[in-house]
């Protein structure tokens, strides 16, 4: 079977202009424009099976978008391979371009002045999809993300989280089977992010599309990717279970208990974070943590006991800081 | 062509219905068409009150030269001048990004992705304008001139759509450049007098630099029958070639564009 997405080697350098600082260097600019060369992408490879989702992480400029624009054809890639169903996306061959589909949460291509439904209708003559097959598609988007009462109004007049349905709608008239979303649910409130989720959710399950996703919410990638690559100046960091870069990147859980007796001592155990009278917490290493629990069990008199993992925004953060 | 038809189709209709949405528009481009047509023969007027022709040019193949001046200019700003205009602002802002992942002709998607329909008065104007500069004429004009006439205005439609897709590629590499188009209209202005009329220097610059010449001139010449086998051809040639070079050119700044960083 071809690999939904397939990178081998890919490489992306930039020619950036550059110029001091003072209108001197400004004037010298004009005439003769220095360039630098920017590693935007050193040496990526993945391969996204057909209907993974998967989360795509790093910081701002880590080559997130740039990996996504050479994927979509947007950017040849420098050296290297770039695969998406067997196509080689910046040919950006009809047969590729009508599979995949590109939703930016900074950027809108609903038309501002007209109705919603007028921009959907757009896509459909561009993509060519038959009345009938469109009606379809409309009418489950419509139950899905809730639209009914945002067709019919001008895109100026929409909130942001509506604007941002809209646009995944949109987005999806086609029925492409490859998603790439870069940052879909930037700025948007909790409630408008979850619906979001949900909806990529529903729709990987009913359609099997494969999902590319940005994203600086952790929160997203919890829940909706298994799988994670995380991308830091232009290299890739890690590549598998989201479980797994837990277990990699975190030497510690944490233990919170509540005791029954707030006055008991418990100096002698453990990397003690927090206590108050009845509750304390430990920071305990990862190999280590079942004796303990069981030497706490033992010992005290313990009315509730987790074990957790640091939060995912921690552990994202020291996997950069490890590769500074 | 049908993939053309289909897509236009869609676009215009878009168009209208954001046009329609600002009904002042159209009341404010009605007034300015015929105001600045009614200013265009008023200048005719005045000078033909001083002289009988106008280097070689009678009163009415003045009035139907000025015809094919604004059925030209209302062309492109009918439809070029906002496409491309667009396509200039999306280069910069990134939703070109949009365009070009769309299974569609790239340079077809921004030609007319824009239609300021008001503009059709202009259009309307120009066509009234030129009948009626053939109807005052004193010998009438042949089958041959006619046909002459819709080829060589063929051709202009595709040199200067051809010019502005050259003009507008450039944003490709240099992104912001909205004020390049000016080099088009600070010369189309002079091309309400036919180019012969001009000092050498302006005729060649109103021929080669920026055509001009290909665009009015050439077809009301073809009406009043004075037009050489050579321009005719000249026209037709330069016509095809530009169309080819600017298809070229539009390709190789697709490949170069990096998209506005994100």
């Amino acid at each position: 079977m071809v690999a939904a997405v397939l990178a081998d080697g890919l490489h992306k350098t930039y020619q950036v202009p550059v110029r001091g600082a003072g209108i001197q260097a400004a004037l010298k600019s004009l005439v003769h424009r220095e360039t630098e060369a920017v590693q935007a992408v050193k040496n990526v490879n993945l391969e996204i099976a057909e209907g993974e989702v998967v989360g795509f992480l790093g910081p701002n400029g880590a080559g997130k978008t740039t990996t996504i624009k050479m994927l979509t054809g947007l950017l040849h890639p420098t050296t290297g391979i770039a695969q998406v169903f067997g196509y080689q996306p910046a040919k950006r061959e009809h047969q590729f371009l009508m599979q995949i589909t590109l939703v930016m949460g900074q950027r809108n291509q609903l038309l501002w002045d007209i109705p919603v439904i007028d921009s959907f209708d757009r896509n459909r003559v561009i993509y060519k999809v038959s009345k009938t097959d469109y009606e379809k598609t409309l009418d489950e988007l419509v139950a899905l993300l809730d639209l009914d009462s945002l067709l019919h109004k001008p895109v100026r007049n929409l909130s942001l989280g509506e604007r941002m349905k809209c646009e995944i709608a949109v987005a999806l008239l086609h029925r492409p089977r490859m998603l790439f979303l870069d940052e879909p649910t930037i700025g948007l409130d909790v409630t408008m992010q979850r619906k979001l989720r949900e909806f990529i959710t529903q729709y990987n399950q009913q359609t099997g599309a494969t999902v590319l996703l940005t994203s600086h919410y952790m929160a997203d990638v919890q829940a909706l990717c298994k799988r994670v690559i995380v991308i830091h100046h232009g290299s890739i960091l890690f590549d598998g279970y989201l479980d797994h870069l837990v277990q990699r990147f975190t030497a510690h859980k944490t233990i919170s208990i509540k005791l029954s007796d707030p006055l008991v001592d418990l100096s002698g155990y453990g990397e003690l974070i927090t206590r108050s009278e009845e509750q304390a917490a430990f920071r305990i290493p990862n190999r280590e943590a079942a004796n303990f629990t069981s030497r706490l069990l033992r010992d005290l008199d313990i009315v509730d006991l987790t074990v957790e993992d640091p939060p995912i925004e921690e552990i994202i953060e020291s996997v950069f800081n490890q590769s500074a | 062509m049908i993939e053309f038809f289909r897509l236009a189709n869609v676009f215009l209709r878009i168009g209208a219905m954001n046009e329609m949405a600002y009904r002042a528009n159209f009341w404010i481009q009605t007034f300015e068409s015929l105001l600045s047509m009614a200013t265009a023969l008023a200048t005719i007027a005045i000078v033909f009150n001083q002289t009988d022709s106008l280097g070689g040019w009678q009163r009415a193949e003045l009035i139907s030269l000025l015809g094919v001046y604004f059925l030209v200019l209302g062309t492109i700003n009918l439809v070029v001048s906002p496409s491309l205009g667009r396509f200039m602002e999306e280069v910069v802002d990134g939703r070109l990004d949009f365009t070009l992942t769309k299974p569609a002709d790239a340079q077809l998607l921004v030609s007319i992705s824009e239609f300021r329909i008001w503009k059709i008065l202009d259009v309307i104007l120009g066509l009234i304008v030129l009948s009626m500069g053939l109807l005052t004429k004193a010998e009438a004009t042949s089958f041959a001139s006619a046909l002459v006439f819709g080829i060589t205005l063929l051709a202009a439609g595709a040199i200067v759509y051809s010019f502005w897709i050259i003009l507008a590629t450039l944003a490709f590499w240099f992104i912001r450049i909205e004020n390049i188009t000016m080099i088009f209209w600070s010369m189309y202005t002079a091309g309400r007098w036919p180019v012969t009329i001009y000092p050498p220097w302006l005729k060649w610059i109103l021929t080669l630099l920026v055509p001009v010449a290909f665009a009015v001139t050439v077809p009301a010449q073809a009406l009043s029958g004075r037009l050489t086998f050579n321009t005719l051809m000249s026209a037709v040639l330069l016509a095809v070639a530009l169309v080819f070079i600017s298809r070229w050119f539009w390709k190789l700044g697709v490949k170069s564009y990096s998209g506005a960083s994100a």
